[in-house]
C-alpha cells in the first residue's frame, strides 16, 4: 500500500483521465451511436424507413471502424484528430479515436436490441396514427429500453478496456499509468493494484447495468 | 363506411389479393372468413392501408385513403381502430398508458386523458388493472386492454384480426360480448377476421367468404348471439355421454 500512497497524485490524475476518455465515449455513443443504430434498424428490410442504400453505408461503416485492430484506428485518425482540435496528443485527443470506436460500437448493439421488440407492436402504432418519430420514442426505445441499457453497460466497459492504450498519444489514464510506471519500471505490485481498480470499477459498471436494466423490464 | 375498388395486391410475384370490390355499411359487423393464406389478414390491413394496394382505391369514413398525404393518413388512422391476435401491446407500459399512448398521439391534454383512460378501461370491465403490466394478465384480459386502446379515440370503424383465435371458449365469448356492445351501444361498424364458423356466425349480421385473394361469396346472415358457455362438470360429463350414444 506504501506505494499507492507515494504516487497518490498520479493515480488520481490518471484515473481522472480515464473518466474523462471513458465519459466522452459514453457521450458520444448516446448521443450519435442510439440514434445511427435506430437507423441502422429502421432502414433494414421490411422495417419503417427501409432503404437499402443508407442501410449498407452505414452497415458498412460500422463494420469497417469496428474490424480496424484498435491501435491502428487511432494511429489512422491522427490526421482527422489533428484537423478537428488542432493537436493529436493528450487527453482530449484521445477522446476523438474512442468517440469513434464508441459510436460504432454502440450503434451495433442498439440495432440487435431494437430487432427484439414484436414487430407487431410497432404495427400497432402505425395503425394508431404514429409518426416514425412517435414510434422511436413512445414504443420502439420504452419496449428497448433494458436491452439498450445492458448494450451500453457492455460498451462502457469496452471503452474501458480501449481507453488503456491511449497512452500512445499521451492520453494517459489508468492503463497508461500501470504500464508507464508500474510495468516498465518494474513495480509490479503497483501495477497489480492498479489493476484491481480496473476490476472493481468494471465490477460496480456490470452489477449497475444488470440492476437498472432487470428493474426497468416489465417484460 | 367502408368501400374496397378493384384493390389487388402482391408480395413480390404472389397475388394475395386479386382485385377486390367490397362495401361496407356503417353500423354492421362484417365477417371476413376463410381458410389460412386465402388473404383475410391483408384484405383487413389495406382497409387502414398498413399495405398498400398495389391497384384501386380504398375509402373509409368519406375518406379516399389511397389519395391522402402521409400526414391525413396518420389523423385518419386515429378513427380507424385496430386489434390483432397476439394484443400488440406495450410490455414495459402500464395498462393505463397503454391506452394513454393513443390519446397523447391524438394531441390530447393530460386531464382529458386520464379520464378518457379510466372510461374505455371501464368499458372493457379493467378499471381496477390500470396499474398492472401486460404480463400479469391474462390473454383475455390482453385483448380487452387492446379493445380499450383501439376505442379511446372513439374510433368509427374497428378492425379485428382474428382477436380470439388464441383465446379459449370462455374468454372468447367475453370478448365477443364486449365487441358485440361496442357495434350496439357505440356504433361502431366491425370488420371481424376469422377461420373460426362458430365465432363469425355468432356476431356478423354479414359474413364475406375468401379463397385465393378473392371474394367468393357475400352472404347476409341472422347473429346467432352469444350463449353464456356452459362450465358445470355435470354439463361436461352428459355431453361425452351423449356423444358416445
Ligand atoms: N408481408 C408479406 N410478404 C409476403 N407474403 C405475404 C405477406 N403477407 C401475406 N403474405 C402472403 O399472402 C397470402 C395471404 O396472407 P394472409 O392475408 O395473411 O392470409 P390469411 O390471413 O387469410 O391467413 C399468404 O399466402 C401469405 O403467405
Ligand atoms: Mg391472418
Amino acid at each position: 500500500m506504501q506505494i499507492m500512497l507515494q504516487y497518490e497524485a498520479e493515480i488520481w490524475q490518471s484515473i481522472g483521465e480515464t473518466f474523462v476518455m471513458v465519459g466522452v465515449s459514453i457521450l458520444a455513443a448516446i448521443l450519435i451511436g442510439l440514434p445511427v443504430g435506430t437507423f441502422l434498424f429502421l432502414c433494414r428490410k421490411g422495417q419503417l424507413l427501409e432503404n437499402r442504400y443508407v442501410f449498407s453505408v452505414l452497415n458498412l461503416l460500422v463494420n469497417v471502424i469496428r474490424s480496424f485492430p484498435f491501435l491502428l484506428l487511432v494511429v489512422f485518425l491522427i490526421p482527422f484528430t489533428r484537423l478537428l482540435l488542432g493537436t493529436a496528443i493528450g487527453t482530449a485527443a484521445a477522446t476523438v479515436p474512442l468517440s469513434i470506436i464508441a459510436i460504432a460500437h454502440y450503434s451495433r448493439l442498439v440495432e440487435q436490441s431494437l430487432l427484439d421488440v414484436p414487430k407487431g407492436v410497432l404495427e400497432a402504432a402505425v395503425s394508431m396514427g404514429a409518426s416514425v418519430r412517435e414510434i422511436i420514442f413512445k414504443f420502439l426505445y420504452i419496449e428497448a429500453r433494458s436491452g439498450l441499457v445492458l448494450g451500453l453497460t457492455t460498451s462502457i466497459i469496452s471503452f474501458i478496456s480501449y481507453s488503456t492504450i491511449m497512452g500512445v498519444v499521451g492520453g494517459g489514464g489508468i492503463g497508461d499509468f500501470a504500464i508507464r510506471y508500474g510495468y516498465q519500471q518494474f513495480q509490479t505490485e503497483l501495477m497489480m493494484y492498479m489493476i484491481i481498480i480496473m476490476v472493481i470499477l468494471v465490477q460496480l459498471i456490470q452489477f449497475t447495468g444488470t440492476t437498472v436494466s432487470r428493474v426497468i423490464d416489465k417484460r | 363506411m367502408i368501400t374496397l375498388q378493384n384493390v389487388s395486391k402482391s408480395f413480390s410475384q404472389f397475388e394475395a389479393i386479386k382485385s377486390v370490390n367490397l362495401t361496407i355499411e356503417k353500423g354492421e359487423i362484417h365477417g371476413l372468413i376463410g381458410a389460412s393464406g386465402a388473404g383475410k389478414s391483408t384484405l383487413l390491413r389495406l382497409m387502414n392501408l398498413l399495405e398498400l394496394p398495389d391497384t384501386g382505391d380504398v375509402e373509409v369514413n368519406g375518406q379516399t385513403l389511397t389519395r391522402l398525404s402521409a400526414k391525413e393518413l396518420r389523423r385518419a388512422r386515429k378513427s380507424i381502430g385496430m386489434i390483432f391476435q397476439h394484443f400488440h401491446l406495450v410490455a414495459n407500459k402500464t395498462v393505463f398508458d397503454n391506452v394513454a399512448v393513443a390519446l397523447q398521439l391524438a394531441g390530447s391534454r393530460k386531464s382529458d386523458i386520464r379520464l378518457r383512460v379510466l372510461e374505455c378501461l371501464q368499458f372493457v370491465g379493467l378499471e381496477k388493472m390500470a396499474e398492472k403490466y401486460p404480463a400479469q394478465l391474462s390473454g383475455g384480459q390482453k385483448q380487452r386492454v387492446a379493445i380499450a386502446r383501439a376505442l379511446a379515440n372513439n374510433p368509427q370503424v374497428l378492425l379485428c384480426d382474428e382477436p380470439t383465435s388464441s383465446l379459449d371458449p370462455n374468454t372468447t365469448a367475453e370478448i365477443l360480448t364486449v365487441l358485440n356492445n361496442i357495434n350496439q351501444q357505440l356504433g361502431v361498424t366491425i370488420v371481424f377476421v376469422s377461420h373460426e364458423m362458430d365465432v363469425v356466425k355468432k356476431i356478423c349480421s354479414r359474413v364475406s367468404v375468401m379463397s385465393e385473394g378473392e371474394i367468393y361469396e357475400t352472404v347476409t346472415i341472422e347473429p346467432l348471439g352469444i350463449q353464456a358457455i356452459d362450465n358445470r362438470p355435470e354439463y361436461f360429463v352428459q355431453q361425452l355421454k351423449r356423444d358416445g350414444e
